[in-house]
């Protein structure tokens, strides 16, 4: 740490940000710890032993498993929908100066600074007028409606450092704009669209306010988590918890681990 | 052609002749990189005609002109293999993937760089990556090819280098090179005629040879080469000769823009034509104030008595150490041309 | 005219679907959904008002149709058709006004809006002052993490705590206040903690934590830190080491140095996490949905979700909702003013 100041201020700051990191951490180690305790409920002041038994409890519970798969397909759609609206509007913006471009650049951001819940119901009102009920379609696209807006801001830091002048070469050469946009455009920015489809997936896996408004009867692995908290909780969920820390540990240090080796090999 | 009010480039005629190596030269900001993108279709002209081999080239985008352009920072797809960029154009142009690849090859062949096919252009040196962008420009068998001052991110060595490769690829080739640039010694050496610009005017379509010596205004004059300029009335013509009146006395010059008796002019001579005094009709005396020793010749400022100043280019032939503080020059009417008033080039 | 390519017909189209796509997306998924929400909001249905007269009359029909089938019983065979007739005409006729009778009528008007009173507007403004409260106390708490982030020496030290900051962030928002919830529950942790060490009376059956507003807060500053974190992390690691350094050498406080030199500088940054995190809280369901559990009062998100699917009342979920909005709306351009932030500067 740096920015001067004394020994003591340092130690000080220090301490708190360790403390922060406490406030990070225990939590998700004292549900994690209740996974494995052989009690019906999640708990870790009634210890009743070390099970493994949850694990494969949550094998048997089938609306889980269903929420699990329900999940997959609308994150796959989600991604499917929200990059090429993304792309479309930050190619559209590029192509705009001015007022116009200001405007246009509020709405497509305005998804990102609504609440989730809104853009739940917004979509579940929307598609009931045109007699659409709700479910996993609207979920889809009440969670592309602001996922499209993260990609566009992604597309547009990726375009804005494009060099113009390969568009002209390419021009100039005799390509098509549709040639120019898969051999030169689409290129440069597969990086920027690999990041945003991970991105979106995961932000859609994980969406809960929007889903839960806009899902109909219909249900994910998150909403279904979501209502066991009214009607009875089981250890179960904190298995869930565990998986999901230890997805996130596995993917973390494979990225510093890639990271590294990438810096490495320069 | 207008960016808003302004002019870019006034109107102008310019004849490009097939198959020569012309350069637009002339300094940043003059409209030479809009002539160039008039001509490769990248902006429309408001009034005027541009006219490729007879054909007048109205309402055709860039796509599908016989032109092909060398961007200043080369353009090279960063993410296609050095034959990939150079076949792109025929890609654009439906040609099948084995036959582009031989005639990428035979083009990198022609520029030298036959092993490097298969690399990205970023593995690649300064002057290779030059030569892929040439071969990509010829691939497309533009019937001009026009250049945009490429070599300017080289460093000094390697832009003298190249200079003589384009000029030995167009040569090759044989196709019309248009070639902008605002140094002066590349277009001196590459062209075979230059047009000079200022504010979107040409001042003088030349040869180089004719373009140094006979220039016809005072920015030519002062923009191509060293200089001296002396403020001067034309006092008496005889024939495409002159008596020159100047501060620094009278003197006989070339009269070639046939100033009238009385008119006012500028007296020019270059640096190297102000030879040691003997044997030379215009004389004149002064102190050297300055002094810069550059190998082959000494470049030497000296002071007149009204305080004028001229410049003075001596070649090295051993004895320039002898050079007194005091010295008196001299020069022949055929190099002393009295030009009408007009602006200068600025960077003196 | 002005600077720009001639633009083929190719281009025109491939430009065209890219605003199709960009339409469908701000109109399909923004901004109708939007209106209808708000239209929704605007109306609903009512008993007809005539309803009562109807009603009188349908009743009058009825026992005329009884009278009717009496006549039709006593009527000579000759008479019965026509008798028959009139009953069927009659009956049409009463079916005819039962179906307008429990048809219900739109009605437009802002009473939705005007629902929200007493309790509900207590809930809302509560709501809205809390979430303000999350804003302030999450910046707090994250400013001095975040400047030790940006600030740290080693690229390894802050690549490790960035990483720590976002591990909890990759486990779902439920369970990370689910984790909460086993803290602070009765049976929880603390409590557990609290009896052990002799502070709390066992019988009592321990401090109903959940019912105080505080743990909905810590879960809530736990829940959306990050979106707190990164903006601010992201601004001050874009200041020059060197200004610091100098506002340092020249005697400033670490007050100072934040008040004149930091804060200044992370405007941007500090907007975008205020503006986050406050429309984050208010709009979040599912941290008070887990954490009070109906115990420390509603949480405005959870009077919406009631309208909508317990009440099943659209109109006046749709009112909330867009009450809630407006609010949020509201914040964004009073913390835009107050930073002086434009909304190019809101986009990570």
């Amino acid at each position: 740490m740096n920015g001067g100041g004394s020994r003591a201020a340092r130690f000080l700051l220090d301490l708190y940000v360790a403390l922060f990191l406490a406030y990070m951490f225990a939590p998700l180690l004292v549900m994690s710890l209740a996974a494995f305790n052989d009690y019906p409920y999640p708990s870790v002041t009634q210890w009743g032993g070390f099970t493994l038994r949850w694990f494969p409890a949550l094998l048997q519970d089938e609306r889980l498993l269903r929420g699990l798969a329900h999940s997959l397909v609308i994150a796959a759609g989600v991604v499917a929908i929200s990059l090429p609206l993304g792309l479309a509007g930050a190619l559209v913006l590029q192509q705009l100066r001015g007022r116009a471009a200001g405007f246009l650049y509020a709405v497509m951001v305005s998804p990102i600074l609504t609440p989730g819940i809104i853009l739940g119901i917004s979509t579940l009102i929307f598609w009931r007028e045109l007699g659409v009920p709700a479910g996993k379609f609207t979920a889809t696209l009440a969670q592309s409606s602001f996922i499209a807006s993260y990609a566009m801001l992604m597309f547009l830091a990726r375009l804005q450092r494009f060099d113009p002048t390969l568009e002209e070469a390419a021009y100039d050469l005799g390509a098509s704009a549709f040639l120019f946009f898969r051999r030169i455009l689409l290129p440069f920015l597969a990086p920027t669209a690999a990041t945003a489809a991970v991105i979106a997936f995961l932000q859609s896996f994980e969406n809960y306010n929007t889903t839960v408004f806009s899902i109909g009867g219909d249900w994910t692995l998150v909403t279904e988590i979501g209502s066991r908290f009214r009607f009875g909780l089981s250890p179960v969920i904190n298995v869930v918890g565990v998986l999901f820390v230890l997805a996130t540990v596995v993917f973390a240090s494979l990225w510093v681990w890639l990271s590294e080796r990438r810096r490495a090999v320069r | 052609m207008r960016f808003d009010r302004l002019v870019a480039v006034e109107p102008t005629d310019l004849d490009i002749r097939a198959g020569e190596f012309f350069s637009l030269l002339g300094p940043s900001g003059c409209g030479k990189t809009t002539l160039l993108r008039l001509i490769s279709g990248f902006l429309k002209p408001t009034t005027g005609r541009i006219l490729i081999g007879g054909r007048d080239m109205a309402g055709i985008p860039p796509s599908r002109r016989p032109t092909a352009l060398i961007f200043q920072n080369l353009a090279l797809f960063p993410l296609m293999s050095v034959w990939e960029n150079v076949a792109f154009g025929l890609e654009a142009r439906g040609v099948a993937k084995a036959e582009r690849r031989r005639r990428a090859e035979a083009l990198l062949e022609l520029v030298a760089l036959a092993g490097s096919a298969d690399k990205k252009p970023a593995e690649l040196s300064g002057g290779q990556r030059q030569r892929v962008a040439i071969a990509r420009a010829l691939a497309v068998e533009p019937s001009v090819l026009l250049l945009d001052e490429p070599l300017s991110a080289l460093d000094l060595k390697l832009r003298q280098h190249m200079r003589h490769e384009l000029r030995a690829i167009q040569r090759r080739v044989g196709i019309t090179f248009v070639y902008i640039t605002h140094d002066q010694g590349e277009a001196l050496t590459m062209s075979d005629r230059v047009a000079v610009m200022r504010r979107g005017r040409i001042e003088q379509v030349d040869t180089p040879e004719r373009l140094y010596e006979e220039p016809a205004t005072a920015f030519v004059a002062t923009f191509v080469g060293g200089s001296n300029l002396v403020p001067a009335r034309v006092r008496r013509k005889a024939g495409t000769e002159c008596l020159a009146e100047t501060p620094l006395g009278n003197f006989r010059a070339r009269n070639p823009q046939d100033l009238a008796e009385g008119a006012e002019g500028l007296l020019f001579v270059r640096p190297e034509r102000l030879r040691p005094a003997a044997g030379h009709d215009n004389r004149i005396r002064g102190r050297v104030v300055e002094r810069a020793f550059e190998g082959p010749f000494l470049l030497f400022t000296i002071e007149t008595s009204q305080g004028q100043r001229l410049q003075v280019q001596w070649l090295n032939e051993g004895d320039v150490h002898a050079l007194a503080a005091e010295v008196e020059v001299g020069f022949s009417a055929g190099d002393a041309r009295i030009l009408p008033p007009g602006p200068l080039a600025d960077e003196r | 005219m002005s600077s720009g390519a001639l633009a083929s017909l190719d281009r025109r189209l491939l430009s065209g679907l890219c605003w199709l796509l960009a339409a469908i997306w701000v109109f399909g998924l923004v901004l109708l959904p939007q209106l209808f929400m708000i239209e929704t909001s605007l109306w609903w249905l009512e008993r007809d008002p005539q309803a009562t007269a109807l009603s009188q009359r349908i009743d009058r029909l009825y026992q005329e149709v009884m009278l009717r089938e009496l006549d039709l019983q006593a009527a000579p065979v000759e008479r019965r058709p026509l008798l028959e007739d009139e009953i069927a005409r009659l009956r049409e006729e009463i079916a005819l006004l039962e179906a307008r009778e429990q048809q219900p009528v739109k009605v437009y008007g802002f009473a939705n809006y005007a629902r929200m009173s007493g309790l509900h507007l207590q809930v809302f403004l509560r709501t809205l002052a809390y979430s303000v409260l999350v804003t302030l106390l999450s910046l707090a708490v994250c400013y001095p993490v975040a400047w030790t982030a940006a600030r740290a020496r080693s690229r390894r030290g802050r690549a490790l705590l960035l990483l720590a900051l976002v591990i909890p962030y990759a486990i779902n928002e439920l369970l990370r206040v689910y984790a909460w919830l086993m803290i602070f529950d009765y049976e929880g942790l603390l409590n557990a903690l609290l009896v052990r060490l002799g502070l709390v009376d066992r019988q009592s059956g321990g401090i109903p934590f959940l019912t105080y507003p505080f743990t909905t807060f810590v879960a809530m500053v736990y829940a959306y830190i990050l979106f707190m974190v990164f903006p601010l992390y992201n601004a001050f690691e874009s200041l020059d080491e060197h200004q610091v350094e100098a506002a340092r050498d020249l005697g400033a406080s670490t007050w100072l140095l934040h008040r004149r030199v930091v804060v200044p500088h992370a405007r941007p940054g500090i907007a975008v996490g205020c503006v986050m995190t406050f429309m984050l809280s208010a709009g979040s369901y599912s941290v008070p949905q887990i954490m009070s559990r109906g115990l420390g009062g509603d949480w405005f998100s959870q009077l919406v979700y009631r309208q909508f699917f317990e009440a099943n009342n659209w109109n006046i979920g749709a009112a909330y909702a867009f009450s809630l909005l407006l609010a949020c709306l509201v914040f964004v351009g009073l913390v835009m003013r107050l930073f002086r932030v434009g909304i190019r500067e809101i986009a990570r």
